[in-house]
């Protein structure tokens, strides 16, 4: 495989957080790679940190040790406003829940991202396109608070691809939802990896989703403690 | 520069608790309304104040004597003065112009006597200029030209020498070289409910006692102009041309005490309305700071897709300036009319004096009228608006500080 592949690279990757005099260590050296058009899920127990890794990953917070490269860029050196132009150009986000903004339609949503972008009057033509795409244009101009857990999170999707990012970042995207919800979020973003090779890193708990990716990484205690592949069979039989 | 989106996005951002933005703009809007009455009030009071005091013989600019200014002695002359009111005519915005000269005296009737300082006038000059004679009760009639040996006194100066109209009055003056003496009849009696004023007045013509006195110049030109905020143009205009012969000087120079007090006024207003405004701002900052805790999380995913302290910055601030906007509405919709009442209907603080009141000589009027006009909209926009802007001020750096992963982990 190519190293131009490589959209995240982690090298003895450690972060601990300071509390007054107290220090935890979340990540307590972790080296990964993750190529262009992957479908990865972090697993992991609650604390072996996982949502620590995402947030590195998506230039959320910043790193203690090690080395962390994401789409060629080496996170050490980045100020706030270097990260957060980062995020705002290549990295898509899905969070658990109480993602969307409440007082904004579902197209204002997505809308609202591509404003940020800079993005001028096909901004409009684009976020009806993406939640036409994924099922979501009868959703359009409903609030939030209209709509079910399950498609507000579908929405939440459309708003992190509506940039078009390389990179989507996704901390428990189906923990809120039930089976069915979960299912229908779990095969649109497989679509959206397959047709468009968008690389995906899910965190999660859920077998459900695990069960949907080709590659299983467990962290433990802030360590990788296993790196594993999925077959496409493999996958086919856990979903059948 | 904020989106069409983001402006949604802050507009209805204030309907997430409707109480709570009804409430700060409530607030805004009351501590705006009293700031706006008080200066309404005040700002109306002052200019009332100012009038009184131009218009009580004073002026809005007197010409005096080299020297006046500081020995305030009324046996000096104007150096030619009939130039110099041939200047003062000409002055831009004037409105009259009265030529006086002032001796000090001594009225006796019987055994009676009374010091005064005797004001030498031009009748219709004298009427238009000044309302001590233009407002007063009246008792017989004021002088005319020619009405030579002829004096018009104040009430309280008559009961004092207990006279009354026609009586003749035996004058002794300090004159140019020597005391002189003369005879004059009361032709009038004015009475302006001001006894410290009734006490003062006796004026004669300026020709009259220029011939008792032997002076032969005039003392002062008092120059009432349309309007006080004229009076600086016109003191340069008038300055070029007296050259170093004569002196102007304001009525501030001479209204000390009343100049003293309207300032003593406004300083308090500003202070009182300043500490409205702070205490407004403290609220409202207390307010928005609470909103923006409970949307902390909000902020971090919004900063998680992009957005940047600028832009959320930009965010509050226009959520401050629609609350903003909105209580300057309040505080017209609250303090206009009481406002728009006080200009109108005014305030009699007339009834606390008993009646007219006066102040160095100045008679003032018995019912306050605020101000009122386009400059409230104004008042309540800026105050309301800049009030807000500033309560949002830590708030919004509070939410930029924030650190979206620190946010997302603890909320």
């Amino acid at each position: 495989m190519n190293d131009d592949n490589v959209l995240v690279s982690a090298g003895d990757l450690t972060k601990v957080y300071t509390t007054g005099t107290l220090e935890v260590p979340a990540l307590r050296g972790v080296t990964m790679d993750v190529r262009q058009g992957e479908f990865l899920s972090i697993v992991g127990p609650s604390g072996s940190g996982k949502t620590t890794l995402l947030n590195l990953i998506g230039a959320l917070d910043s790193i203690t040790g090690g080395q962390l490269r994401v789409l060629g860029r080496d996170m050490r050196g980045l100020s706030r406003r270097q990260r957060a132009d980062l995020r705002l150009t290549s990295i898509g986000f899905v969070f658990q829940a109480y993602n969307l903004v409440p007082v904004l339609t579902a197209r204002e949503n997505v809308e609202f991202v591509l404003e940020l972008q800079g993005a001028g009057s096909e901004r409009a033509r684009r976020a009806h396109e993406v939640l036409e795409d994924l099922g979501l244009g009868e959703y359009a101009d409903r609030r939030p608070l209209e709509m079910s857990g399950g498609q507000q999170q579908r929405v939440a999707v459309a708003r992190a691809v509506a940039s078009k990012p390389r990179l989507i970042v996704a901390d428990e995207p189906t923990a809120n939802l039930d089976g069915e919800n979960a299912e229908i979020l779990l095969r649109m973003m497989r679509r959206l990896n397959a047709e468009h090779g968008t690389t995906f890193i899910l965190s999660t708990h859920d077998p459900r989703v695990v069960a949907h990716t080709r590659r299983v990484v467990t962290l433990v205690d802030g360590r990788v403690h296993e790196d594993r592949e999925q077959t496409p069979r493999d996958v086919d039989t856990a979903l059948n | 520069m904020i989106g069409r989106i983001s402006a949604k996005y802050a507009f209805r951002s204030l309907g997430r608790h409707p109480r709570r933005t009804v409430l700060s703009i409530l607030g805004v809007g009351i501590g705006c309304a009293l700031g706006m009455i008080a200066v309404a009030y005040y700002g109306g009071a002052a200019e009332m104040q100012i009038r009184a005091a131009c218009e009580s013989g004073t002026g809005h600019l007197r010409i005096v004597p080299d020297g006046w200014t500081e020995t305030q002695e009324n046996s000096l002359r104007l150096t030619d003065w009939q130039a110099a009111l041939a200047a003062a005519r000409k002055t831009p915005h004037l409105k009259s112009a009265a030529v006086r000269a002032r001796v000090n005296g001594l009225l006796a009737f019987g055994n009676r006597t009374a010091g005064v300082e005797v004001l030498g006038v031009l009748p219709n000059v004298e009427r238009e200029a000044n309302r001590i004679v233009a407002k007063s009760e009246l008792e017989g009639r004021y002088l005319q030209p020619g009405d030579r040996g002829a004096v018009v006194i104040g009430k309280a100066l008559a009961r004092r020498l207990d006279v009354e109209l026609d009586d003749d009055l035996m004058v002794t003056l300090s004159g140019q070289d020597e005391m002189r003496s003369a005879m004059w009849r009361i032709v009038g009696i004015l009475a302006t409910g001001s006894r410290e004023i009734d006490e003062s007045i006796c004026h004669v013509l300026l020709e009259e006692l220029n011939e008792v006195s032997g002076f032969d110049a005039a003392g002062e030109i008092a120059l009432l102009l349309d309007d006080h905020e004229f009076i600086e143009p016109a003191r340069e205009y008038l300055d070029e041309r007296l050259g170093q012969r004569n002196t102007v000087i304001t009525w501030k120079q001479i209204n000390r005490a009343v100049a003293a007090n309207i300032e003593g006024d406004t300083a308090f207003i500003n202070l009182m309305s300043a500490i409205v405004v702070l205490v407004v701002i403290l609220g409202i900052t207390s307010a928005q700071l609470a909103a923006v805790l409970e949307r902390r999380k909000e902020f971090a995913i919004l900063t998680a897709v992009g957005l940047k302290a600028r832009h959320l910055t930009g965010v509050l601030m226009l959520e401050a300036l629609l609350t903003g906007v909105a209580g300057a509405v309040a505080a017209m919709l609250l303090g206009g009319p009481v406002a728009y009442w006080i200009a109108t209907e005014g305030i009699n603080i007339g009834e606390f004096f008993g009646g007219e009141f006066a102040m160095e000589g100045v008679l003032f009027d018995p019912i306050i009228y605020g101000d009122f006009g386009p400059w409230i909209i104004l008042y309540a926009l800026s105050v309301s608006v800049a009030g807000t802007l500033a309560a949002m001020i830590y708030p919004a750096w509070f939410a930029v500080r924030t650190n979206p992963a620190d946010a997302l982990r603890t909320v």
